[in-house]
């Protein structure tokens, strides 16, 4: 069971002189209960790829496949409403699809739309808001327009998990959050990948990335250029800055003290991991001046 | 769909349009107008066909953008082309029963059909050579005069120059929206009249509300930036007449003189 994704090309505004290549021959593959990061630099094609896994945009050649079916063949259309909707997609900045009269009610849009029962939607809802850390009882009948930004999120994002996905796709989800929001916005969709959902993610952040992505991959001008586990990726620091990129900021630490003389491996990026490096490297480097 | 819409649409160049005053461009356009419906002979619509086919010509954009503009009003054209051709009353040359073509009903239909294709590809020419802004500088300048009976022509140009500058800001907003709502099983395409405008909702309450917020973002920093009405406003690209606009002033008197000379042909 996975999302897969066939030699997908997509170009916008095809046949005009304006057309562009937004897509090129994307061939990927997403396993259950993988957390994937996606990076690329503003229109290296994240966000046109994130809106084929669930069918909001149809490749001008290729095949999207989420669970072995494909999602844009004619036939078989019940099939295929049913297979998007295990793919769950939060755009940037999602509290702006916020529109009902109260938090209740606009998470509820969802599986509502699926056509389920009164008393089952209220499940989904006490469930996804329990997942996002919101009080049911407190806010269920407050206006999704009263509440903070950090809250408007969360209930957005409750939102799109009251359909339960089996695939969460983010995409920049920390965008515009405080530190604090930050931290706990990630903490979130780490507990939400313990406890087996796939998630997605699309995010500027390496350090983000660094800390939950177990795979990456690395787009620009469309095409996948370079895929692996974080390690590896940051391994390549030159290959990232020429794609506009950057490595995160220990990564960056190390390279730094590299540079100045001090012998540390630099394809490091956990914070305990880096310390114990760099104690080992002045312990190492102070031995050698003693000899 | 949405970017089909070409009124509005402009086109960077460098040709002799391009760099005319805006207002010669809009007086220009206004003499064309009446010229084109003084002239009521075939010399005379003969010759602002050439005329606009000139301009055309000169304002070296492609022609496609002018089949589109005229795609467009197709079906004006043809309604305006067939009612006159059936009820202009004279002397009737084919009749269909109770239907009958005259002489002078094909006359103006012809004289309809093609004026109003010209109106609208030479009308497009004004905008396709203009941005917005010098278009909009254009007018207020040309309505100063009448301010003193009342006509805020600072106010009108400002609030077009906004309108103008965020329909390309709402039909993309417009766009994602629709999408975030579609991954939340909104369904917008099907359903009848009634459920079609209650899907509506989920679209337009974010829409108008995103719209108000940029609206008071949008006040305040105008204010932050001193924005204080068209009163003592200087500005950076201040409209000046030159040669050219002689040149082309001239042209336009010959046409609406010629125009009213061939009524007399």
């Amino acid at each position: 069971m996975s999302l897969e994704m066939n030699h997908v090309y997509y170009t916008y505004q095809e046949g005009s002189p304006a057309e562009s290549h937004a897509l090129q021959d994307i061939c990927l593959n997403i396993n259950e209960g993988e957390f994937l990061g996606i990076v690329g630099h503003t229109g290296s094609g994240k966000s046109t790829l994130i809106q084929h896994l669930n069918g909001l945009l149809k490749p001008s050649k290729g095949e999207v496949l989420i669970d072995d079916i494909d999602i844009n063949r004619k036939d078989a259309k019940a099939q295929r409403k049913e297979r998007r909707m295990r793919v769950g997609l939060v755009f940037q900045y999602p509290e702006y699809q916020l529109f009902e009269e109260t938090v209740e009610l606009d998470i509820g849009f969802g599986p509502r739309s699926m056509g389920l029962s009164e008393a089952e939607v209220t499940s989904r809802v006490q469930e996804a808001m329990a997942l996002m850390q919101l009080d049911y009882n407190a806010l269920r009948k407050q206006s999704p327009f009263d509440l903070s930004g950090g809250q408007k999120r969360k209930v957005a994002i409750a939102g799109v998990l009251a359909m339960k996905p089996k695939y969460l796709v983010l995409d920049e989800p920390t965008a515009g959050l405080d530190p604090m929001g930050r931290e706990e916005f990630l903490e979130l969709l780490g507990q939400l990948h313990q406890q087996g959902m796939t998630i997605i993610m699309v995010s500027h952040s390496m350090d983000d990335m660094a800390r939950y992505a177990q795979r990456m991959i690395v787009m620009d001008h469309g095409k996948i250029q370079l895929e692996g586990t974080p390690r590896e990726i940051f391994a390549q620091p030159v290959k990232l800055r020429e794609l506009g990129l950057d490595v995160p900021t220990l990564t960056k630490l190390l390279l730094e003290l590299k540079q100045r003389g001090l012998d540390v491996r630099t394809d490091l990026f956990e914070p305990q991991a880096v310390k114990a490096e760099i104690m080992r490297a002045l312990k190492a480097g102070k031995e050698q001046v003693t000899c | 769909m949405l970017k089909d819409i070409t009124i509005g649409q402009y086109l960077p160049g460098s040709s002799f349009l391009h760099k005319l005053d805006p207002r010669t461009k809009i007086i220009a356009v206004a003499v064309y107008m009446i010229s084109l419906f003084v002239v009521n002979n075939f010399w005379g619509l003969g010759a602002m066909l050439v005329l606009s086919l000139a301009i055309v010509l000169i304002s070296r954009i492609p022609l496609r953008f002018f089949f589109r503009g005229i795609k467009a009003i197709v079906f004006i054209v043809l309604l305006t082309v067939i009612l006159q051709m059936f009820m202009t009353p004279g002397e009737p040359l084919v009749e269909l029963g109770f239907l009958k073509i005259t002489k002078e009903g094909v006359h103006q239909a012809v004289f309809m059909g093609t004026r109003l294709v010209l109106l609208v590809s030479v009308t497009s020419i004004l905008t396709l050579t203009t941005t917005p802004i010098a278009l909009t500088d254009g007018i207020e300048n040309l309505l100063k005069p009448f301010q003193k009976i009342g006509v805020p022509a600072h106010e009108l140009a400002m609030m077009m120059t906004i309108a103008l500058r965020f329909i390309p800001t709402l039909v993309e907003e417009t766009d994602k929206i629709m999408k975030a709502q579609s991954a939340r099983g909104a369904d917008f395409e099907s359903g009848n009249l009634l459920e079609r405008a209650k899907a509506m909702i989920p679209l337009l309450v974010p829409l108008f509300l995103n719209a108000i917020k940029r609206a008071d973002e949008l006040a305040l920093a105008m204010e932050a930036r001193c924005y204080h009405g068209g009163d003592g406003r200087t500005r950076m690209k201040a409209l000046q007449y030159s040669g050219r606009d002689a040149i082309a002033g001239v042209c336009c008197l010959c046409m609406a003189a010629g125009a009213f000379l061939t009524r007399f042909i």
